[in-house]
């Protein structure tokens, strides 16, 4: 599997690309000779340059070191939603599959009733009732991100559930719940995975979105939205933060969906090579 | 027949999901903590004040009751007023005049995606081969990448700023002036069609590379059945529907970033609204708006179904 991995050249960019922005992020961050928010009112508002590589914002910040601790904050932010709602939503799809019936029913059609509501305004529509801040845009994220597992799992466990191995766990009497665990969970895990990649990147997006318009991530806390929501308010001026900080989320957020898109071209063949 | 059976099922269907939508967001939004009436009239308002208040608003009635009152309002058009926004303007009156201008930009976005999608994906089906593969992907990933209000500070930059080509602020509805709305609603559109067109394209290509590789085409190609012929009946209808499903999967995508590029741009429309209303803790406005929204998505579901029952009766059941 792993030579296959390699051949895929959008795989294997994507995941060169991430890498690289997690060790930019982790330990680079640390590297970084400026503070992300040492104010320096000598050097405000200066454009790129070899001493500041996104240029400096309106506190005179280096953006750069900035970027690099806001997208810590922000990947976080949307890894952990979508963690959460990769086990939260598989877990409700795999049990709605399997047990059916009225509890299928009635969980699936939630699902599909938060489904149905455009993204961002259900998390735009969260944070007003929870209020802002780094956890709540979390859970904002991982609210969006439920069904999107649910009916994955969902549809995926219908198709697992009448295979032979599936049926002779069953009749040797093994628990259900350890059933879906051994038995079901490792053959659906591949898309889950491929969702939950290009999943983190839009959950990026819908951080950047709400902390831009100063419904998410508060300052001073530095975030990929908080970031940019300040070079929007010097645009005329000093465009380089607003284009700078957005173009490293392009960056960051390309890695991702490479690795996702490689990664689907990955399970689909092997799936459907398995059918035959 | 049985389309029209469909049609109608699918609208009781997409109706039911609007009143529960509505039944839930109302519910939710009775558990957002702090009382209306302290938000509006200040923490340090009279006991009186808040009673008076509280009154006007009918905030004391059952949950019910109001839920009910609230709901006729979608049907007879009076919402309440905003508690902050607009000094407590007609909800309805505030959503009917900033509808068509969210209609019209989703529109404008939907046009460009579509029609730049078939340009783009036909192009990349036609000419195949790993190198197109390629770019193909990475233009789609590179596309879906960036934040709807970047791309829009972007092309601000450079139309409006620099070559003043195009205004960067403010729109004019569509019914006050068509022209003056087209131009106002260039940018915006454009920025919220880049992540949509970059998976349209993507999807047109591999649908249309799907289609052409049927035993079926390679069948009606060896009658001598010419290639417009054989793209017109066979390949279009089979490779057009899992297009449009596609398209309106992604409409859930689209709304959120016209949400924000409303904002961006200063058009009056109802996701700027929403945005004002979640500041100022506007909550009948926030209720109103989000419902709203469900409704747009519910209705682009809705004929997307109807579309493609159309296109391939096999679907109907």
């Amino acid at each position: 599997m792993w030579r296959d991995f390699r051949s895929s050249s959008t795989a294997m960019g994507g995941l060169a690309i991430t890498l690289l922005v997690l060790a930019a992020v982790t330990v680079g961050a640390e590297l970084m000779s400026y503070s992300p928010t040492g104010m320096s009112f000598t050097t405000v508002l200066r454009p790129p340059s070899w001493a500041h590589l996104f240029g400096t914002d309106s506190y005179g910040r280096d953006v750069f070191t900035r970027v690099l601790y806001g997208a810590r904050v922000s990947l976080l932010i949307s890894g952990c939603g979508v963690g959460l709602a990769l086990m939260l939503g598989s877990l409700i799809g795999m049990t709605a599959a399997y047990f059916g019936r009225l509890y299928d029913l009635l969980v699936m059609r939630l699902m599909d009733l938060l489904f149905a509501f455009p993204a961002f305004v259900l998390a735009l529509f969260l944070m007003v009732i929870i209020g802002f801040g780094v956890v709540n845009v979390t859970i904002a994220i991982a609210l969006v991100y439920v069904p999107i597992f649910a009916r994955l799992a969902h549809s995926m466990t219908l198709a697992v559930r009448e295979e032979a191995y599936v049926q002779a766990a069953r009749a040797m009497g093994q628990p259900p719940l350890r059933l879906l665990a051994r038995e079901i969970l490792p053959n659906i895990a591949a898309p889950l995975m491929v969702q939950a990649s290009i999943g983190v990147a839009f959950g990026v997006i819908i951080e950047a979105g709400l902390s831009f318009l100063g419904l998410g991530v508060q300052p001073p806390t530095p975030s990929l939205g908080t970031i940019m929501a300040d070079g929007q308010e010097y645009f005329r001026r000093a465009p380089w933060v607003l284009t700078m900080s957005g173009l490293a989320v392009c960056f960051a957020l390309l890695g991702l969906n490479l690795l996702g898109d490689g990664l689907r071209d990955l399970v689909d063949p092997r799936l459907r090579k398995r059918a035959t | 027949m049985k389309t029209i059976q469909f049609i109608l099922a699918r609208s009781l269907g997409a109706l039911a999901t609007i009143l529960v939508g509505a039944l839930a967001v109302f519910l939710v939004m009775q558990a957002a903590p702090g009382d209306p009436a302290l938000a509006v009239l200040g923490e340090h308002a009279t006991p009186e004040a808040v009673a008076a208040f509280r009154a006007e608003h009918h905030l004391d009635a059952p949950l019910a009751a109001r839920f009910l009152v609230w709901l006729k309002g979608f049907a007879t058009g009076d919402l309440g007023r905003a508690l902050t926004i607009a000094g407590g303007a007609s909800i309805s009156q505030l959503i009917a005049n900033r509808l068509p201008n969210t209609t019209f930009i989703g529109l404008y976005a939907i046009f460009f995606s579509v029609g730049l999608s078939l340009l783009i994906g036909s192009l990349a089906a036609v000419s195949r081969g790993k190198l197109a593969d390629t770019a193909v992907t990475s233009i789609a990933a590179l596309g879906v990448s960036m934040p709807d209000f970047w791309l829009g500070y972007v092309l601000i930059f450079f139309f409006a700023l620099n070559l003043a080509w195009l205004p960067s602020y403010g729109f004019t509805g569509p019914f006050e002036s068509l022209q003056g709305a087209l131009l106002t609603g260039l940018l915006p559109a454009l920025a919220i069609s880049a992540p949509m067109t970059a998976v349209f394209s993507r999807t047109l290509r591999t649908t249309l590379l799907e289609s052409t590789q049927r035993d079926y085409v390679t069948v009606a190609r060896s009658f001598g059945f010419s290639q417009p012929f054989v793209f017109r009946h066979y390949v279009f209808r089979n490779s057009i529907i899992p297009y449009i499903v596609v398209v309106g999967l992604q409409i859930r995508y689209l709304l959120g970033g016209v949400v924000i590029v409303e904002r961006v741009f200063g058009v009056p429309g109802i996701g700027s609204l929403m945005v004002d209303a979640a500041f100022a803790r506007d909550y009948p406005v926030v209720q109103a708006c989000t419902v709203v929204f469900l409704a747009i998505v519910m209705t682009v579901n809705l004929t997307v179904d109807i579309v493609c029952a159309v296109l391939d009766p096999k679907r109907t059941r």
